[in-house]
């Protein structure tokens, strides 16, 4: 294996000269993902920047309306045990609890799973069903972009060379706000997904309104039922989720790995849509 | 690996054949593709630049026509790569065959990969889904290029 030069930063902008100096450089955050690709040798880097000690890079925030601000540097274990983040957005906190091993969670950071863009795991799916925001620090402006927008491709974000995610926000929810994360591993629980999903919507009284869902592990990036949720959109009870849950199958793009074919994953696609609507109304 | 694509395009099936039987000319539609350059009547040398998030390779090789067919617009070529800096190698055996269609014409592209060494780590499913892609944008700039 061979060296490379190794910064701790301990402020963002300090980050941001580095990276303004060394364009190739990689920036590591929890660094679950980039050990196994340095050890595999399917990545040489010259230099390596470190967020670890970047000051208040690692806290979480709510708002007076209940919206959380989740620094780029919490772990998912963080985020499992925050009582901040089970106040507002417990069901956010159980899909972190539902990646992979307690000492991958105790290790990746959620900005690092979202700068990862891996189409299989899990809490950028869930991110996309809340609309959450990311914070991107640029050279002269911290804008906030839907993750929707962030997340375009395989291990690919929109984030151009310079640009480092700061924190996510996940703006509050309403009275009747109701929310559900569902993973379905074929292997073992610590897999990743052969498909999940994701779903928020407003409920009274058993109906559906305004419903937000997201897949994982069907496509390239989190995939958005939109079929299903234009279905849905005018308020829907329970006996209209299995007919609306069939028209997932054309939202999503798997394809045939080691966790299913093709078209078994476009079949559980369609069950757990269904199980997650049934899951937002019981 | 297999990999199979069709693909729809604008052009006449016989100018898109003269672009893809013109191997650097046909090159230049594939994203990440550098310097090709001929080594005979049917072989050819360059290199391809794939960039899967943090992960580049940068494959160097060769391309071979085997057999092409005219009349049949139909054509076998084998392609051989190298990462020197990653460490892994790729061997294709690619099949092209054009049909006339309702709308210009209908390209399939049949290919067998073979992956070795470290770039075969980075798992099948994502390099199935790089692949697809490149295909598809090569397709797309194909009937661009013929049509122009």
């Amino acid at each position: 294996m061979s060296g490379f030069a190794y910064h701790e930063p301990a402020t963002w902008s300090a980050a941001q000269d580095l990276l303004r100096a060394e364009p190739d450089a990689m920036v590591l955050a929890g660094g679950t993902a980039f050990t196994l690709l340095l050890r595999q040798g399917l990545i040489r880097p010259t230099t390596v920047i470190s967020l670890r000690r970047v000051s208040g890079a690692d806290g979480i925030l709510a708002d007076s309306h209940g919206g959380l601000w989740i620094g780029a540097m919490v772990t998912h274990t963080a985020v499992v045990r925050s009582p901040i983040v089970r106040a507002s957005w417990p069901e956010f906190a159980d899909a972190a609890a539902r990646v992979a091993t307690l000492r991958v969670r105790n290790q990746a950071t959620i900005g690092g799973s979202v700068a990862h863009a891996d189409p299989a795991s899990d809490v950028p799916v869930m991110l996309a069903a809340l609309d959450a925001q990311v914070i991107v620090r640029k050279p002269n402006a911290a804008p906030r972009v839907p993750i929707d927008e962030v997340l375009v491709d395989t291990f690919t974000t929109s984030l151009a060379p310079g640009e480092l995610i700061e924190s996510v926000q996940i703006a509050g929810r309403g009275p009747n706000t109701r929310a559900a994360y569902l993973k379905f591993t074929l292997r073992s629980v610590d897999d990743y997904a052969t498909v999940s999903v994701a779903a928020r919507a407003e409920v009274v009284d058993g109906t559906v309104r305004a419903p937000r869902i997201f897949l994982g592990a069907v496509g390239a990036r989190p995939m958005r039922a939109r079929s299903v949720e234009a279905a849905l959109a005018d308020g829907a009870r329970s006996r209209d989720f299995a007919d609306a849950a069939a028209l997932v199958r054309s939202d999503v793009d798997p394809i045939t790995d080691v966790r299913g074919s093709a078209e078994y994953k476009r079949e559980m696609a369609r069950v757990f849509t269904e199980r997650a609507l049934r899951a937002l109304v019981s | 690996m297999k990999l199979s694509h069709r693909a729809s395009v604008a052009a006449p099936a016989e100018r898109v054949w003269a672009v893809v039987m013109n191997v650097p000319t046909a090159a230049k539609c594939m994203p990440g593709v550098a310097a090709v350059d001929p080594l005979g009547p049917d072989r050819f040398k360059g290199s391809l630049l794939v960039q899967i998030g943090p992960v580049r390779l940068v494959l160097d090789g060769e391309v071979v026509i085997v057999s092409r067919d005219d009349a049949a617009r139909k054509a076998s070529l084998k392609a051989e790569a190298k990462d020197t800096r990653l460490g892994g190698t790729v061997r294709a055996t690619i099949d092209v065959a054009l049909s006339e269609g309702p709308s210009g014409c209908e390209m399939r592209i049949d290919g067998d990969v073979q992956i070795a060494g470290r770039i075969g780590e980075f798992g099948q499913p994502v390099i199935q889904r790089k692949s697809e892609q490149l295909l598809a944008q090569f397709a797309q700039c194909l009937g661009r290029t013929a049509a122009a």
